[in-house]
């Protein structure tokens, strides 16, 4: 009788409590007023989207649990770097520098919540992590904040904005249902690189703590490791089929991608840290991909046509003959987006790609 | 099954089927974790609507963290409770296959199948954070399958409990056969 309890409260508490198991949770609720001061900021250049908003709806999936089930950090606190005893120097971090604020967010926290809505130099932002694409992108958020819906595109987590309940795959930055449908969002760089390495570069580095007012196991990641890298991160198949498959690379490999309003190009990383400086367009635009080996990371930069940009070979970039660090070129930065290929060329399918011959 | 558990070799079956289960459960939903150092004990502010949030289909968000080096454990009342009934119907399948193993004069008992049954809710792990645990066994997941996971614990709780109730009834019969 007990088991038979159990049984059926189970079966009730799915049917009754929101969206059961393996069902894709509800579509946005229909439209309330959508007051424009509370809603994420608008990009003020759009990426390409290139899958049409309906085909990605049509594609969307339950990743297996519940709206908010992967509750995202609302109420973050920081701490300075000498009382982060919980990280080693491998551990990867996302790091970003925002006017006096230096921030480094633990990729061990962020696996468990996926979103930190949090405020950078005094703007609300979102940080945001999917670990089956690899990505980490920075948003800013308004007066809203942002949380995990449960369901995903081409593996990639899709997030909702709280003032409207609109859908947004994070690696588009692009709402693809709801009120807010086509709009982009307002989007900043994080590093993606080493506990060990930021603090190197900034020894006054904040850290995001484990007080997040949620208890998890942070030293265990459900989906396997990095270093060294095990389970999901360490095989080549995916979750889920990705939206388009492109036999370029492997699956897995991390490349650094630049979308803009018209296309995308890459590069694989490891290729780009062997040349220190990759070229790279978007039709009549010009990038160049730089690499960063203190932190063993990677930029994108707008390249004027003209100029000559190459690796000095001890860890810097020449432009036009004058030495500069890879993270302070005279260009105006594009934003670069570290993925993983499958992931990348899934979402962008006929994107540029720069790789090992 | 209550007779099995009146026998000394009944309840000792039961306990280890608890006993066993129970952590097992535990760590495949990933509440119960190796890897603590020292001794703490937090909790969350308001555990009491904290712990009505769901993180799966049939799992709640955990109220507390118990750090008893070495291990960790996340405390989520209403899976403590689940855990503890499947561990519970386990423990009592456990006890009715070896009290129907050592008594030689029972004929026609239905053998307990129902501790494989205990294996379905250990893949609820798999219903966590898109089936990391599935995948951990070279299974690619799809819509279907993960729909199926996420309904894994009360499948077991209806499986294991079935199967007392059939080794129940083959024991009645039996016993109205040799009385007969």
């Amino acid at each position: 009788m007990l088991a038979l309890g159990v049984g059926v409260a189970g079966a009730l508490a799915g049917c009754l409590g929101g969206s059961g198991p393996g069902s894709a949770s509800p579509s946005p609720t229909p439209s309330r007023s959508t007051d424009t001061r509370a809603t994420p900021p608008a990009a003020d250049r759009a990426p390409v989207v290139p899958h049409d908003a309906g085909r990605l709806r049509d594609a969307t999936v339950s990743g297996g649990v519940p709206k908010d089930g992967i509750p995202a950090v609302d109420d973050p606190t920081v701490v300075d770097a000498d009382a982060a005893t919980f990280l080693r120097d491998d551990d990867l971090v996302f790091g970003v520098v925002a006017g006096d604020t230096v921030r480094a967010y633990p990729r061990k926290i962020l696996v468990h919540h996926e979103i930190v809505n949090d405020r950078l130099d005094g703007t609300p932002v979102s940080v945001t992590y999917c670990p089956l694409t690899g990505t980490i992108l920075g948003f800013e958020r308004g007066e809203t904040t942002f949380g995990v819906s449960g369901n995903l595109v081409n593996s990639n987590l899709i997030m909702y904005d709280r003032a409207t309940d609109s859908r947004w795959p994070q690696v588009l930055a692009t709402a693809i249902d709801g009120p807010l449908a086509g709009r982009a969002l307002r989007e900043f760089d994080l590093v993606w690189t080493s506990w060990g390495r930021w603090r190197r570069r900034h020894p006054d580095t904040e850290v995001l703590s484990e007080e997040t007012g949620y208890v998890r196991n942070y030293g265990v990641d459900p989906y396997g490791s990095y270093a060294p890298k095990r389970g999901y991160y360490a095989r080549q198949t995916t979750m889920f089929d990705p939206l388009v498959t492109d036999d370029r690379l492997e699956p897995k490999t991390v490349v650094l991608g630049v979308r803009t309003e018209t296309g995308a190009t890459a590069v694989q990383m490891a290729w780009l840290a062997r040349e220190g400086v990759v070229d790279a367009a978007v039709g009549d635009d010009r990038f160049v991909f730089v690499h960063d080996p203190a932190l063993d990371a990677g930029y994108a930069y707008r390249a004027p046509a003209g100029a000559t940009v190459e690796a000095t070979g001890d860890g810097a970039v020449r432009v036009d003959g004058q030495r500069y660090a890879p993270d302070a070129l005279p260009f105006d930065r594009a934003h670069g987006v570290e993925a993983m290929w499958f992931a990348w060329a899934g979402f962008y399918p006929q994107t540029e790609l720069h790789a090992y011959p | 099954m209550t007779a099995s558990l009146r026998r000394r070799d009944g309840r000792a079956a039961f306990l280890i089927g608890v006993v066993g289960y129970l952590p097992l459960y535990l760590a495949a939903i990933g509440h119960l974790a190796l890897g603590g150092r020292g001794w703490a004990v937090s909790v969350v502010d308001d555990p009491l609507v904290r712990a009505l949030r769901r993180t799966r289909p049939f799992s709640f968000e955990p109220v507390a963290r118990v750090v008893a080096e070495p291990i960790t454990l996340l405390v989520s009342p209403l899976d403590v409770t689940v855990a503890f009934v499947l561990a519970a119907l386990v423990g009592a399948n456990l006890a009715v296959a070896v009290v129907v193993w050592r008594s030689p004069s029972t004929c026609g008992v239905g053998e307990s199948a129902g501790l494989l049954a205990g294996v379905p809710a250990l893949l609820t792990g798999a219903a966590c954070c898109g089936s990391a645990a599935l995948f951990a066994i070279g299974v690619s997941a799809s819509g279907a399958l993960l729909t199926a996971i996420g309904y894994a614990t009360p499948v077991t709780a209806l499986l294991l409990g079935g199967s007392l109730v059939l080794v129940a009834r083959s024991f009645d019969a039996n016993a109205v056969r040799s009385d007969g």
